[in-house]
């Protein structure tokens, strides 16, 4: 069947696409116009049509900045810990709770685990300070009771990234194991019978059985986690940051605040988004390719 | 004009039709046959309303808003009309109630884009310290530096606040650390270190290129090293962690906004104080001296918000004529006061005393009487004791004399910012950036090991100078020189 008569005879399916597209091209595709302000000495009177070309001068003036260079180190620095760190910690936790026989126990951990992810990072940060400081914090005026010396886990900037590691596992280990479990329900309950049968043990069973049945899942998080390796969410280095520890927590997201927000520099704020877009086009497609080479499995 | 909608209009009344804009169309409107008109706007998303307003070309003729990096951009981007001589044509009595000082806000290049509203008392900070522990030291409230030291020291020796005793309260914030380090420079400042050594970061100037600033700092590290100093202060951005201690007693001095802790009902500081340790009072000491026996501090700058008429605007010289209006004393107090006597205020002594909102009929409301009178920041009776008198009757009874003293002291040696006629350019762009150098550069230096103190703040500062700091200096030296050639 030809494209024209396809289309006639399901003229009804394509009309119902024409919402969603729309609304992309709306809503996603045409405020992309306004990025065209990075490429501009961006004037608001003159609107962005108006304004003058500048071609990449503001590109030029960001990567000489010192601080555009520390953040875009320290995006990178956190995100490739929080990877290492926070992306082996769901799975794990998906396998423990795996084998949990008691459906009731199950439950109750994983309610549990969901909790931190719902409660907003400035709170997050305020319990870090009550917990973690380095001299009133209760922790370190326990250790001091011991007869220990204060660990700065926020005012050393080696035990801040500890610090800022763990916040971020506990805040989010629960809600990543969702996709985990759910897909762990999708492997047939026969192989391990059969497993069983032939005298394979819990580990090898784990090892064996679990791990290549959520493997598809765990690569398809892996790619879309390294695109993500540019972009930092903005929260949780702002809130836990202090200025003792700037050398590791100014990040993309505080720069672009402080520049863009904060000053007013919109150009700025636009060219430092559009170079973290491309970069992250860049992880994405090479992630998926080097995964699509490997393990002959990709997203796009 | 523009007002702020702040979502808090009693039932039956709107931002933009209530007893104040009827009193304004009346006795201003009506005589000269304009009709006004009030445009809300959200005061949560104040500047992105604004920004889309002006890109559209829609803007009510009188604009503001209390972000000077926006006036500045705006500015700059030439979006503004030039209104000098129309403040001159219209305007006599706005020219004479804001003053030069206050005017020159608004310049660029020497031309008035900007009419900024006048802050009446600028007052910063004042320090408060422990007057039972003082008096168990047997010692008088502190008049030097040394003195202070040595207050601070007893304070500490003797554990007056239990274990954990902080005989200097410190957070990271600017109403705590300007005036410290400013108190702690030992040099006297002349008119041209004011120009050409601050730099001005936000709100604030910081005197970083001060001859003293590195020993001020210096005495700090010393301080916090004997134990002096509150030990997390870094990570108190908000001075959530200082205050709680101030309440619990732990504190034995701090600097705040004048008189602070004597506000905030039962739940204020000194009150909370009170409650907490049986005899716990706290009194205001101006602590440190400069090798000329002066106690230099910062005011705040002598205005508020920035009042701006678009290039769109067709009647620029009817909304000068507005705010001419509106400065009129008469007027002003109309809304200060919340409507005329009677109604909104009753005298004595020669101080209005507001009635309470609830016992105001909704018709003769003005509840937003200072958005309606933006071009006025806070109070203004016309004189400074005027209006710390005004301040002083809202307090207890029995905080009075020490609010008044604070007050005293937030305006006693200090400096106001020295302006140039142009903002400087490189402060709009790095002030943020700067900003946090400048704390960096402070929390590291303040809690280095004496033996390191010298190599972290020369680190620190050198990072602060290349981060945009020597652009500023450039650009401050150029201006001061075009100024006074």
């Amino acid at each position: 069947m030809s494209t024209g008569s396809y289309i006639r005879r399901f003229w009804q399916l394509y009309a119902m696409l024409l919402l969603p597209v729309s609304f992309f091209a709306l809503f996603k595709y045409g405020p992309m116009y306004g990025v065209t302000i990075a490429f501009k000495d961006y004037n608001i009177f003159q609107g962005i049509w108006q304004s003058p070309w500048n071609g990449t001068e503001t590109f030029r003036e960001i990567f000489d900045m010192q601080t555009f260079k520390t953040a875009l180190r320290n995006t990178f620095l956190l995100n490739f810990l929080d990877l290492a760190v926070s992306f082996p910690a769901p799975i794990i936790l998906a396998l423990m709770l795996n084998e949990v026989r008691q459906m009731r126990v199950k439950r109750v951990f994983q309610t549990v685990m969901y909790f931190p992810h719902f409660i907003s990072w400035v709170i997050i940060g305020g319990l870090f300070l009550q917990i973690f400081a380095t001299n009133s914090g209760i922790i370190n005026q326990m250790l001091n009771h011991a007869g220990f010396q204060s660990i700065p886990f926020l005012s050393n900037k080696y035990w801040w990234l500890a610090t800022y590691l763990v916040a971020g596992v506990w805040q989010s280990v629960g809600w990543g194991t969702i996709i985990y479990l759910a897909a762990l329900t999708g492997i047939n309950k026969e192989l391990y019978e059969a497993a069983e049968t032939d005298g394979a043990g819990r580990m090898k069973r784990m090892w064996h059985i679990t791990l290549p049945g959520i493997r598809p899942t765990i690569l398809m998080l892996l790619i879309l986690a390294i695109g993500e390796m540019p972009r930092i969410g903005f929260e949780r280095p702002f809130v836990l940051g202090n200025s003792m520890v700037s050398d590791f927590s100014e990040v993309l997201s505080t720069f672009v605040y402080k520049i863009g927000l904060q000053t007013g520099e919109f150009s700025i704020a636009t060219a430092v988004g559009l170079f973290q877009s491309v970069i992250a086009l860049v992880f994405l497609l090479g992630a998926n390719t080097i995964t699509r080479k490997f393990a002959d499995q990709s997203i796009v | 004009m523009e007002v702020f909608d702040r979502g808090n209009a009693p039932a039956g009344l709107t931002v933009t039709d209530n007893a104040g804009t009827r009193y304004a169309q009346k006795n201003f409107g009506d005589p000269n046959n304009i009709k006004l008109e009030f445009v809300p706007v959200p005061r949560s998303q104040e500047v992105d309303k604004l920004n889309v307003l002006m890109a559209s070309g829609n803007a009510p003729d009188i604009v503001f808003t209390y972000d000077e990096g926006v006036a500045h951009k705006y500015m700059q981007q030439g979006g503004l009309t030039d209104v000098g001589s129309l403040i001159d044509q219209y305007g006599p009595n706005l020219k004479s109630y804001l003053g030069a000082d206050t005017l020159a806000y608004g310049l660029w290049d020497n031309k008035q884009l900007s009419i900024p509203a006048k802050r009446a008392f600028t007052g910063m900070t004042s320090y408060m310290i422990r007057q039972d522990w003082l008096d168990k030291l047997g010692l008088a409230v502190p008049a030097t530096t040394e003195e202070t030291y040595q207050a601070l020291k007893g304070f500490k020796d003797k554990q007056l606040g239990g274990q954990g005793t902080i005989p200097l309260g410190l957070a990271l914030h600017e109403d705590e650390y300007i005036p410290l380090v400013m108190g702690l420079i030992k040099e006297s400042p002349t008119e041209e270190d004011y120009y050409t050594k601050m730099q001005r970061l936000g709100v604030h100037e910081y005197p970083i290129l001060f001859d003293g600033h590195k020993d001020a700092i210096r005495t700090l590290n010393q301080w916090y090293n004997e134990g002096l100093i509150s030990p997390d202060f870094g990570l108190d951005k908000d001075q959530k962690v200082r205050k709680e201690g101030v309440s619990t007693g732990k504190v034995g001095m701090y600097s705040e906004q004048a008189s602070q802790s004597f506000e905030g009902g039962d739940s204020g500081e000194q009150a909370t104080l009170a409650k907490n340790v049986p005899g716990g009072t706290v009194t205001p000491v101006d602590p440190f001296t400069n090798d000329a026996g002066k106690h230099v501090k910062e005011l705040n700058p002598p205005t508020g918000a920035y009042l701006m008429i678009p290039k769109t605007s067709k009647a620029a010289a009817q909304a000068v004529q507005y705010l001419d209006w509106l400065v009129q004393s008469n007027n002003l107090f109309y809304y200060k006061f919340n409507g005329p006597e009677g109604t909104g205020y009753q005298m004595q002594d020669g101080i209005p005393v507001q009635i309470k909102q609830s016992d105001i009929k909704p018709e003769n409301n003005v509840f937003n009487s200072s958005d309606m009178t933006i071009i006025s920041n806070g109070l203004e009776l016309g004189s400074t004791d005027l209006n710390i008198k005004y301040l002083e009757q809202s307090y207890d009874p029995s905080y009075t004399a020490r609010a008044d003293a604070a007050f005293k002291l937030s305006i006693t040696d200090a400096q106001p910012i020295h302006y140039f006629p142009k903002p400087i350019d490189a402060e709009s762009k790095y002030a943020q950036v700067l900003k946090g150098k400048y704390e960096e550069l402070l929390v590291k230096s303040i809690m280095a090991k004496p033996a390191d103190f010298d190599k972290t703040y020369d680190d620190l500062f050198k990072q602060y100078m290349a981060s945009g700091g020597s652009e500023i200096q450039k650009e401050r030296e150029a201006a001061y020189k075009a100024m006074k050639p």
